[in-house]
């Protein structure tokens, strides 16, 4: 402590030629800086705790991880570099390519769970009888183990004794085997997912068209616009940053689908047609025990997530707007 | 003001210190006393380990940890023990990872301690103890070192729903000779009906889940999935394209099973359970729940696609103590009473979930007086006689074997031969495998 006062006070004399006001300006100065040197080491304690946080189990991990996919390491014994190797390997994985697609086809989940979702919001923002209970039982999935929807969700696929083909059974339909068919065992995954999504994305919705001002409601019914058109040019532009949050949280989300493929679908799906790139790299990992080699896809996954990330904020930014 | 600096400084320190203490983990210090066991399965196994456990804690002083994990999380946990430099002092391996954890490192070269422990190794099924040998090259081999003792083994045998054809009027099979492949298909046809006169068939004569029935009738036509030396994959040889033909035929030509769209094994399993199929694999881990089906069973020699010989195969589980054990007597000694100690073993066999691991103890029980399954000397038969290891229980890893079954799904169902698919899965198969063989390689240079 006295260290810094002696410092503080040998910067005091004011350099020649000036005038009373830097007197006044290191008199002040003295006082901050006292405490803004004492402040300013709390901060960097505090600052520390998250930054070694980030350091051992992001920034560490990936380096690792980086370092990983240019070997041959079975995750046990020792690992061999190999350069680019298992990136080459990659470009010829027919099933990693296969399990690339299907991660991307279970995204068409995102567009519908979000247009449901917001007119759920819509639904439940008016003044109905129960909406309390309803937006209740929307949320339940949300907050409900994805592994035990994943086994009430299998036993509902049945195909023969399952929740979903009974129902369709009393409209005369004949349904398929979902899980063991190549053609519905995707559509089925994506069902899961928009119902188990559907309560957060909506939450979010209410939220966000609840905090719509209703003046602009107010001036676009004088001007006559009617309800389709107060929603398309109000509601839909207001609630942007929300629908803007919720892909990208989806996508990332998506793009790492694991649970419930791995519960519902435990080799993959028929002719692997459920595998996502993540079930593929935990498969590989550890129970191939081809730790580089997976580590090699999770890196492109990464990387592909990344630059989907980056051009939505770029074509974000371009449809921002605000209102003063 | 002072004072909730302090605190500050005491919280954001700990917190700091929390951090990095979890970071670097904590060593596997772990006192000699203490053992760990990890392993995976049900409430019955757990009992039956209890009670050794107790047994081995009151006779050598030695406490031991239990964890248990889920089947398909198994290995998982455990490669993230291994990982953490926590490798459990004891714990199960599969046949098909052995090589690996031995060329890492992981596991202890057991067999001299078990020989000191006065184990007698010829009264445990001798498949079972040799599928945890390696001798640097070949699993399985009767003179490799000893890297772990059967925790069970597990004969695959046939059944079929007694009770059906009876009713039937059909002679029922011989316990002691298999049916021929004609002859086979030709009950299953005639079981193959509509028993209620309502236009559809709702009785089938067999429902077999490919992944695990096509072995027997590979090898009971001369085929196998590799050469001797695990180096070739032969499944686009004639004997193994006849085999699999055949088994998709069942549907297809005969029509004796349940039809494509409704063969998920789940399916042909309850309709089993349900009474409504003629034949039907039964594992030891079967019995518990077949014997409170309502009808009776019983078990033959799987039937010949070839000849008059039978085949199936064999699974089984390994228990395995930590190169890096603190107390290595304590943990091998563990490992023989969880293999061998009678009492355990009487509570699993109890539980009808296993065969008992002393072949001595396995003949007194196949030959009890009102058994159910009568027969169910077929599981020794079959442990001593003409079972098989899988395909992939010795060779590094099993992606090579797991690749036949990915794409086989069209060929069930009648949409492509075999021959055509197994020209085309062939190739696929010995590059994995051969893959595998250079992993093999880098791990044992890197012991």
């Amino acid at each position: 402590m006295s260290q810094t006062t002696d410092t503080v006070t040998d910067d005091g004399p004011a350099p020649a030629g000036s005038s009373t006001p830097p007197a006044r300006r290191t008199r002040s100065a003295k006082d901050s800086n006292r405490l803004h040197r004492t402040e300013h080491r709390w901060a960097l304690l505090f600052v520390a705790a998250p930054v070694v946080g980030f350091l051992t189990f992001t920034l560490y991990p990936i380096l690792f991880a980086l370092y990983a996919s240019f070997t041959s390491w079975n995750g046990l014994g020792p690992m061999r570099f190999i350069g680019l190797d298992n990136y080459a390997a990659l470009l010829q994985d027919e099933y990693f390519h296969q399990s690339l697609f299907n991660t991307l086809f279970y995204m068409i989940g995102i567009p519908i769970g979000l247009v449901l979702s917001l007119l759920l919001a819509l639904a439940l923002n008016r003044r109905i009888v129960g909406r309390t209970a309803f937006r209740t039982i929307y949320y339940v999935p949300v907050i409900s183990s994805l592994a035990a929807i994943a086994i009430v969700w299998q036993f509902a696929y049945n195909g023969d004794f399952g929740l979903v083909n009974q129902v369709l059974a009393w409209f005369g339909i004949d349904g398929p085997d979902w899980l063991q068919n190549t053609a519905t065992v995707k559509p089925a995954l994506i069902i899961l997912a928009v119902w188990k999504g559907l309560g957060f994305s909506m939450l979010l919705y209410l939220a966000a068209v609840q905090s719509v001002p209703q003046s602009l409601y107010e001036a676009a019914s004088l001007d006559g616009a009617n309800a389709f058109q107060k929603f398309r040019t109000i509601t839909v532009p207001m609630v942007r940053p929300v629908t803007f949050f919720l892909v990208i949280t989806n996508i990332i989300a998506g793009a790492q689908i694991f649970t419930e493929i791995n519960i519902m679908t435990p080799t993959g799906g028929p002719e692997f047609s459920s595998a996502s790139v993540v079930w593929y790299i935990v498969r590989k990992a550890f129970q191939y025990q081809q730790m580089g080699y997976a580590t090699a896809m999770a890196i492109v996954l990464g990387l592909l997530v990344m630059i989907v990330t980056v051009i939505q904020f770029r074509l974000n930014r371009r449809n921002s707007f605000s209102i003063d | 003001m002072r004072k909730s600096r302090l605190t500050i400084a005491a919280v954001s320190g700990a917190a700091v210190s929390a951090l990095l203490l979890s970071a670097c983990g904590q060593s596997a210090a772990g006192s000699s006393d203490e053992l760990t066991f990890m392993f995976r399965g049900g409430a019955d196994e757990k009992a039956a380990y209890q009670a050794a456990i107790d047994r081995f804690t009151e006779e050598t002083g030695v406490t031991v940890k239990m964890t248990v994990t889920d089947a398909d999380q198994y290995a998982t946990k455990l490669q993230a023990a291994v990982a953490g430099n926590k490798v459990p002092d004891v714990f199960y391996i599969e046949q098909a990872n052995l090589q690996s954890y031995v060329a890492s490192g992981v596991l202890m070269d057991i067999t001299d301690a078990v020989a000191e422990q006065g184990v007698d190794l010829d009264n445990i099924w001798e498949y079972g103890v040799n599928s945890y040998r390696f001798d640097g090259e070949l699993q399985g081999t009767p003179d490799g070192a000893l890297y772990g003792l059967p925790k069970d083994i597990g004969p695959f045998s046939f059944g079929y729903n007694k009770t059906m054809l009876e009713e039937a009027g059909i002679d029922l099979p011989d316990p002691d000779v298999p049916l021929t492949w004609d002859e086979f298909v030709d009950i299953s046809s005639e079981l193959t009906t509509d028993t209620d006169g309502d236009g559809t068939v709702d009785q089938w004569g067999t429902g077999l889940n490919v992944q695990w029935n096509l072995q027997s009738m590979v090898w009971s036509n001369g085929g196998d999935w590799t050469n001797e030396d695990r180096t070739q994959v032969t499944v686009d040889t004639p004997e193994f394209t006849e085999a699999l033909q055949a088994f998709a035929d069942l549907t297809n030509v005969h029509d004796v099973t349940p039809s494509a769209s409704d063969a998920a094994t789940l399916d042909t399993y309850q309709r089993w359970m349900a009474g409504e199929i003629g034949f039907f694999p039964v594992g030891p881990w079967d019995v518990s729940t077949y014997n409170e089906l309502d009808f009776d069973y019983d078990l033959i020699p799987w039937p010949s696609l070839g000849g008059d010989e039978s085949a199936t195969w064999i699974g089984s589980l390994g228990i395995g103590v930590s190169a890096t054990t603190n107390n290595p007597d304590a943990a091998v000694e563990l490992a023989t009473y969880l293999s061998t100690d009678p009492e355990a073993q009487q509570t699993l066999v109890d539980a009808n979930i296993q065969i008992p691991n002393l072949v001595d103890v396995a003949e007194e029980w196949a030959s009890e007086e009102g058994a159910q399954p009568a027969n169910r000397r077929e599981f020794l038969d079959i442990a001593q006689d003409y079972g098989r290891a899988m395909p992939a229980a010795f060779t590094y890893g099993a992606e090579w074997y797991d690749e036949l079954w990915i794409n086989i799904q069209p060929v069930i169902d009648g949409k492509q031969t075999a021959a055509d698919y197994l020209a085309e899965v062939q190739p696929k198969m010995q590059a994995l495998l051969d893959k595998s063989h250079q992993d093999a390689e880098q791990a044992r240079a890197g012991s």
